[in-house]
């Protein structure tokens, strides 16, 4: 990519001990770049490893291997105190409203701890600085007083991204962030954080496992399956000409608002879709997507060599499929 | 009965809110039993210790409400008296099992894997020693005192209230707001004093109330063997150690101090299930 990152994921593996003694490769070799002032979006089904990589990322998890690098600076070699630092650049919304607000304290106080943990500025400055941030999320002053067991999800999730914001950072981690909420609801966040972004000059890396909220907000699409990003690319590329099996059927598990157009396309995927019920093969040395793909499950290459990440003539996105020309 | 059935929905409303209003009945008498104990002056005109060598076991009277034991002291002075010296362990214990467990348990919910393993099988091992055994040897090495009482009896509690305080830490840091305070840079002895504190503090002094109530027991169990503080000070448990000798002279004299730890502990656990089931009620999410 032409423009510097901001932030910048180099083969990161994070590798759980599971029971019987084997490991879960949560995250496997994992790179993306996510350019300054935009918004990366990382789909995957549950399980895929994308919380994993994002609590990497915020350095809530030890990654095992791989670097993450913020604004040019290697996370990895940083002393603690340079990291907590880092801490107020990059911040965090997570997927479940009530859960990730204290119950026990009053919206101010929650929306006031990022500065209150940095000691920045005194009280008077502080609660100054909280009606601001109420504002910019729009809610009403008058929230402040009140504890999250008396908001809607839809106005805590408000109040988590004030507090995300209160210490004015560049890089915003939204985890699943509207999943947990309606769809009226979900739209009103969306476009709240986009009005965000283009009034801070934010830049965020939006996960969730729902591709069409993924792609009305995000420039850049990365899927990933099983721990690995199997196609990344401009949005408008992934979606006009998907080069890997696997995003082609979560494109197609979108459904079309047109009823009729619908049903030809489900006749059409009929065969297709019914690959999914195929169990996962253990890891070996084949693409680990096979078992469920319903162009390569047969061919012997599939079954021998893991395919790159790598440019196909096809599209303009990278895809980790040894057929990513013949399926589009 | 079936007049009640259809204004069900609102008595049972208001019956709630009465309920937290006003102090539960075991917290009334717990109240009236210490500040009987605390005030023992004022409540009786007699001293623990005034002998009347004319009147030895007299029954209960206008003068002596529960009687007089064998030397003619008042046995209801005696019973406040030795009250104040149970509830100061009692109350002593539980602070000194509050502190020690909840560091402990949040240190090993803090420190998980080696820590932990280390931090929770001393806790579980501390549980199998027999109570009146390690209170037996540490009484024959520190000797019988109200303070070493108070230490013995704290010590023998707090893996109770280091458990407690393990799990529900547990609990809170797995939410995410506690990942949130990390990832927006406060310190985890910020987070853990200032965030999560207040909300395991129910649980934490639920277990508390219930720590009371065994250590009275505790009290009562040592001094009955012999192994609580010495006359002439007493205690509900020296009370009724010497009163078991008198048992068939003046069953009153073994009884009223019986009656009353029973009550206490009987009140103590009361209390704590109502602490357990108001406030440590999980929140329901609307």
């Amino acid at each position: 990519m032409p423009e510097a990152a901001l932030l910048s994921v180099k083969d990161l593996v994070k590798v759980f001990p599971s029971r019987e003694g084997k490991e879960l490769r949560a995250v496997d070799g994992v790179s993306i770049d996510v350019r300054r002032g935009s918004t990366f979006g990382l789909v995957g089904e549950s399980g895929s490893g994308k919380s994993t990589l994002s609590r990497c990322i915020l350095r809530l998890l030890r990654p095992d291997a791989g670097t993450v690098s913020f604004d040019g600076q290697d996370m990895a070699s940083m002393s603690a105190a340079r990291v907590r630092r880092l801490r107020s650049r990059i911040q965090v919304v997570f997927q479940d409203p009530h859960g990730s607000l204290n119950r026990s304290k009053a919206v101010s106080d929650i929306v006031g701890a990022p500065l209150a943990a940095h000691r920045s500025g005194n009280r008077a400055a502080r609660s100054a600085r909280v009606a601001e941030l109420l504002d910019l999320v729009q809610l009403p002053a008058a929230m402040a007083a009140r504890k999250p067991r008396e908001l809607s999800g839809g106005q805590a999730q408000r109040v988590a991204i004030a507090r995300a914001l209160a210490l004015n950072p560049d890089f915003v981690v939204l985890d699943e962030a509207v999943s947990a909420l309606d769809v009226s609801v979900r739209a009103q966040i969306l476009n709240l954080l986009r009005e965000l972004q283009g009034e801070l000059g934010l830049t965020y890396l939006f996960i969730s496992h729902d591709l069409g909220v993924v792609r009305y907000i995000s420039q850049d699409i990365a899927v990933m399956y099983r721990g690995r990003i199997i196609e990344v690319g401009p949005r408008e590329q992934l979606f006009a000409a998907p080069q890997h099996p696997y995003t082609r059927l979560l494109l197609d598990a979108v459904p079309i608002a047109d009823p009729s157009r619908q049903r030809a396309r489900m006749r059409l995927l009929g065969e297709q879709t019914g690959a999914s019920d195929r169990p996962d093969l253990p890891d070996d040395a084949g693409c680990r997507f096979r078992s469920r793909c319903p162009v390569g499950a047969d061919r012997e290459r599939c079954a021998t060599e893991d395919p790159r990440l790598e440019p196909h003539a096809a599209g303009g996105t990278l895809a980790a499929c040894h057929y990513a020309g013949e399926i589009s | 009965m079936a007049e009640s059935g259809t204004i069900s929905v609102p008595t049972a409303a208001r019956r709630r809110r009465v309920t937290l209003r006003i102090p539960p009945i075991s917290v009334l008498l717990l109240l009236i039993i210490v500040l009987m104990c605390v005030f023992a002056p004022l409540v009786t005109p007699f001293g623990p210790n005034d002998v009347d060598p004319a009147h030895p076991f007299a029954a209960a009277s206008g003068q002596h409400w529960l009687g007089t034991d064998e030397l003619g002291r008042d046995l209801l002075t005696r019973l406040l008296y030795g009250g104040r010296l149970s509830l100061t362990v009692c109350a002593g214990s539980v602070v000194i099992a509050f502190l020690i467990g909840t560091i402990w348990g949040v240190s090993a919910a803090e420190r998980r894997g080696f820590v932990e393993e280390i931090l929770m099988r001393t806790a579980d091992v501390t549980m199998a020693i027999p109570q009146i055994l390690f209170a037996l040897v540490c009484v024959a090495a520190f000797g019988a005192s109200l303070l070493s009482l108070t230490v013995i009896t704290g010590l023998l509690l707090a893996p109770t209230s280091a458990r407690m305080a393990r799990s529900v830490t547990i609990q809170e840091t797995s939410l995410d707001y506690y990942s949130a305070g990390i990832a927006y840079g406060a310190g985890k002895i910020r987070l853990l004093t200032r965030e999560v504190f207040p909300n395991i503090l129910p649980a934490l002094a639920s277990q508390a109330v219930i720590n009371a109530a065994s250590a009275m027991i505790l009290e009562a169990s040592l001094s009955f063997v012999g192994l609580g503080v010495q006359p002439p000070q007493m205690s509900w448990g020296v009370l009724l150690q010497q009163g078991y000798g008198f048992l068939y002279n003046d069953p009153t004299y073994a009884v009223a101090p019986a009656v009353l730890i029973l009550v206490t502990v009987f009140c103590l656990n009361l209390a704590a299930n109502r602490l357990g089931s108001t406030r440590h009620r999980k929140v329901v999410r609307p």
